[in-house]
């Protein structure tokens, strides 16, 4: 496999470009199935209460309205416990402390949001309005809303059986040994930032149709996800239900970032609503409800230290983390301690390293995966206080970097939080990057910028990531070939914008040297719901997974087809040649086409593959303005050097990364979820009051590879998807800072939008 | 529940229908015509995915109700390639990589329409404010930028 060329196919359009230009995708709101009913939720107006009774009389004699459920029927059926993942013991031996949630809310509510009733009706609309006429009598709670105060002695407690709101304590690393080597240190930085709770905000807005076949006591569930198998488990475990009960229907998903992957309690209360019915149930939720309910991404609170000797030679750091884990844990949680501590030492030898996690219930909407799951977060720590660290020692950011980085000849290098990272070249990447992004014509551009009387500042990040394991057993791909050679290639992976369709058809394409047109790309199909084993598209993990398989499953497919080939040219299988498409025997120079061998019958081939981490690792360089009078931040320059491993699409690659640096910069320009810290209100409950990222925010990205190969992957791949955010998160803040430093602001928290930097600029005492 | 007869021309085809008369137009074309190209993403008319074109101004079909919309002709999505071949907004999306997930595309292509009718040569700040009412969680919209540059090169009968 070349990483520059891929002769069968050209650098225009992807597959799934057709289609989705056209109007002609299939997204989940897009179904509509024959005697379907509409389903609406009744949401939680109030952050924590106990619910004194629900009354929906009323709602159930409204026209239309098949049923009314409440959180008696959700426990009722026993669908109360969702999964979650922080299965590893805790400190001291702790275990998880995880709350039941109903799939509707019973006895309290716990965040506003929260689903509390469902109503089934013959159209949305008689749903909706018989909604209205459900009586809810509430005994309100204090709310415990800011995840340190909720920690704090006297907070309101969520749970009974989670005491102090603590869900869990862990920790990584070797404390003594941090401690130890901070009594000798020259120079200590210390920095407490908070990586805000944010809103994933896929464009889709989620939409399900559930429907009960009572024959089988199977379900039927039109989704949209980030791949069936992790739903499935998910949704097992909450219900009861057998996971062979479960078949899914998934076309085209509009955007995931990690949100799309988890069983919600909508599943569950569907799944009740169809059984009960006998009818296709089906939900689309709106923006709104979907910014309350859909879980959000990040919210950690880091507090950090980083010690350096005389020479500016990190000897230790430490990081002592909040996690806000929201009213109840979701299934991926774990997350944002295990992304942290495995990437904890980021780009450096540090030679020790200690992190203390407490995680927090609260009186808001769950907390789960977002683009990097805990690697931006870990990332935006370790280069803020890298940063600064810089900055209060006067030494360069980029050559206090240099002075760190783990040296090309130390990998593959064992960190002190125990994870390995394969492979990577942090000084010559740093080298790229700081040409790229012209380093040392900085103090020329700074000047320029004064003289418009605005400020500039230059940032920049060295990153590495996890990517690329799953906790499936394998991936397994099938290659299923026929007689017009043809080749259909099935994943349990799910693209949500990725481009599978042409990325894993273009590393079968070349496998098989087959035009692209031949080979075509099914994605978690009904058929093969349960005959193919494989990891939901989450972690950047696709490519590395599934996509090495594809590579596999191909060449099982030629030697599979070498040894029919070999009966039909009447030699022996190793007298039999592949290329282009044709089988050859060596002697006769005889042929046959690749579909020859399935004319009797289609040749169908799985093969399987299990993957380890790889760490794809960049440098990011940003330069802002900011304008003084108005406090407005712009980007004015990025710079991107990534090692992304073997590339096999690069159109795609770089697309993957323009959207991550695209929602960094939203994160630290903008975006964040506000709940009020005395009601626990959503104060950002729709478009109107999120800010999004909109065309322009990050004009443009200078972008450069710088390619190492991963040897975990056949294919030379590394992760890509969460790359552009792990970068950009410290970035973009780290040159905001820069920009400030000259008068005197040490700290700023994002988002930074113009009002914070207004703020800043206004009441700083300009340095000396 | 009050009833109104709607008749609106949407791709060059007149249809009748008689809805509620609270029918939005984007509700219209999904649910009575099952032109599912027009997609919805808010409810606050913010993210522009059910941009459609009423009476040749691209317009938000979630903001206004089928019944303002009788008499009127309509284009979405599905109106925009001739037969086989694609509108060039629609080749320049592809081309320029300028979707991912592909659920904001129909409106981002229908709302480039109609910036492009206004303003054939747009500057990049131009095509920022005339965005601005469409949004987009995958691209970071560089590509869709250089979508709508190519778009106006290849209207304007240009090469890429």
């Amino acid at each position: 496999m070349s990483a520059k060329t891929h002769h069968n196919h050209g650098p225009v359009g992807r597959v799934e470009d057709a289609r989705l230009t056209t109007g002609a995708g299939q997204f989940a709101a897009d179904w509509n199935l024959p005697g379907q009913l509409h389903a609406y939720f009744l949401r939680s107006d109030r952050a924590h209460a106990e619910i004194v009774s629900i009354n929906a009389g009323q709602a159930l004699k409204h026209a239309g309205v098949r049923a009314v459920f409440t959180g008696a029927d959700a426990v009722r059926a026993g669908y109360i416990k969702p999964m979650h993942t922080l299965t590893f013991p805790g400190k001291g031996g702790m275990q998880t402390r995880a709350p039941d949630r109903p799939v509707l809310a019973h006895g309290k509510v716990r965040f506003v949001g929260e689903a509390l009733a469902m109503v089934v009706a013959d159209t949305l609309a008689a749903a909706q309005d018989a909604a209205e006429l459900i009586e809810v009598e509430y005994r309100d709670l204090p709310p415990a809303v800011q995840p340190e105060a909720a920690l704090a002695p006297g907070a309101p407690q969520l749970h009974e059986n989670v005491p102090g709101n603590l869900a869990l304590e862990a920790e990584a690393g070797d404390a003594a040994a941090v401690a130890a080597a901070f009594a000798t240190a020259a120079h200590v930085t210390r920095l407490k930032v908070e990586v805000t709770r944010v809103a994933p905000n896929p464009m889709e807005p989620r939409a399900y149709i559930a429907t009960h076949d009572a024959r089988t006591d199977g379900y039927l569930l039109h989704v949209c996800c980030q791949g069936i198998t992790t739903l499935r488990r998910h949704l097992a475990a909450y219900t009861g239900v057998p996971e062979d009960k479960f078949q899914f229907e998934v076309r085209d998903v509009g955007g995931g970032f990690g949100q799309r992957t988890p069983a919600y309690p909508e599943h569950g209360a569907l799944m009740l609503a169809a059984k009960q019915t006998g009818r296709p149930v089906k939900w689309v939720s709106t923006r709104s409800e979907g910014i309350a309910c859909d879980t959000h991404g990040r919210a950690n609170i880091i507090d950090g230290a980083l010690a350096l000797d005389r020479d500016g030679k990190f000897l230790a750091m430490r990081l002592d983390w909040v996690n806000d884990m929201g009213a109840y844990l979701s299934p991926a949680s774990m997350g944002h301690i295990r992304n942290t501590s495995t990437c904890m030492t980021g780009v450096y030898r540090i030679p020790a390293l200690y992190a203390s996690y407490r995680v927090a219930l609260t009186n808001t909407n769950p907390v789960s995966s977002y683009r990097g799951a805990g690697r931006p977060d870990i990332a935006y720590a370790v280069e803020r206080l890298v940063s600064q660290a810089a900055a209060e020692l006067k030494v360069d950011a980029a050559e206090l970097r240099r002075r760190n980085f783990i040296p090309p000849d130390a990998f593959p290098y064992k960190t002190p939080t125990g994870s390995t990272y394969e492979n990577a070249d942090l000084p010559g990447m740093l080298e790229q990057a700081l040409k790229l992004a012209d380093w040392k014509g900085y103090p020329k551009r700074r000047a320029r910028t004064e003289t418009r009387g605005k400020l500039r500042g230059i940032g920049i990040a060295a990153v590495i990531e996890n990517t690329g394991a799953g906790q499936a057993a394998k991936d397994e791909v099938e290659i299923a070939l026929d007689a017009a050679g043809n080749v259909t290639v099935y994943t349990m992976s799910k693209s949500q914008g990725h481009g599978h369709e042409t990325t894993f058809a273009m590393i079968v394409a070349d496998a098989l040297e087959v035009p692209l047109a031949r080979v075509r790309v099914r994605q978690c199909t009904p058929e093969k719901q349960h005959r193919l084993q494989g990891n939901h598209t989450g972690g950047s993990r696709s490519t590395v997974g599934a996509g090495s398989v594809c590579h596999l499953a191909a060449h099982k497919l030629i030697e599979a087809g070498r040894a029919l080939a070999a009966l039909e040219l009447a030699v022996e299988p190793s007298q039999v040649e592949y290329g282009k498409g044709l089988f050859r025997s060596r002697d006769s120079k005889r042929t046959l086409k690749l579909g020859d061998i399935a004319r009797t019958k289609p040749v169908s081939v799985v093969a399987e593959g299990k993957f380890g981490s790889t760490f794809p690792n960049g440098c990011h360089i940003a330069e802002v303005e900011i304008d003084p009078d108005t406090g407005a931040a712009e980007i004015a320059s990025y710079a991107a050097v990534d090692d992304l491993g073997t590339v096999i699409n690069h159109a795609v690659v770089e697309g993957q990364l323009h959207g991550g640096v695209a929602m960094g910069a939203g994160q630290i320009f903008g975006e964040h979820v506000v709940y009020d810290r005395g009601t626990g209100q959503l104060l950002t409950g729709s478009f109107m009051d999120y800010f999004m990222p909109r065309a322009g925010l990050v004009p443009a990205i200078k972008g450069a590879e710088h390619p190492t190969p991963s040897r975990v992957s056949p294919l030379g791949v590394k992760g890509v998807g969460e790359s552009g955010c792990t970068g950009s998160l410290p970035a973009v803040a780290n040159a905001v800072m820069d920009a400030l430093a000259p008068l005197g602001v040490g700290h700023l928290d994002m988002p930074l939008t113009p009002a914070k930097l207004w703020h800043a600029i206004h009441s700083a005492r300009p340095r000396d | 529940m009050n009833m109104a007869k709607v008749t609106i021309k949407v791709n060059g085809k007149n249809h009748t229908k008689t809805v509620e008369d609270r029918t939005l137009l984007v509700d219209f074309l999904r649910d009575e015509l099952k032109l599912t190209g027009t997609h919805v993403g808010c409810d606050t008319s913010q993210c522009g995915c059910c941009t459609v074109h009423v009476n040749g101004r691209a317009v938000k079909s979630c903001t206004m109700l089928a019944a303002q919309a009788n008499g009127a002709s309509v284009v979405t999505i599905e109106g925009m390639a001739k037969k086989d071949k694609l509108h060039p907004i629609q080749r320049a999306f592809s081309e320029c990589h300028g979707l991912q997930c592909g659920f904001c595309t129909p409106g981002m292509i229908m709302a480039t329409a109609g910036l492009l009718k206004d303003n054939p040569n747009p500057t990049d700040a131009e095509i920022y404010k005339g965005l601005e009412g469409n949004l987009c969680r995958c691209t970071g919209y560089i590509n869709i930028v250089k979508a709508v540059k190519m778009s106006a090169r290849l209207l304007r009968g240009g090469k890429r």
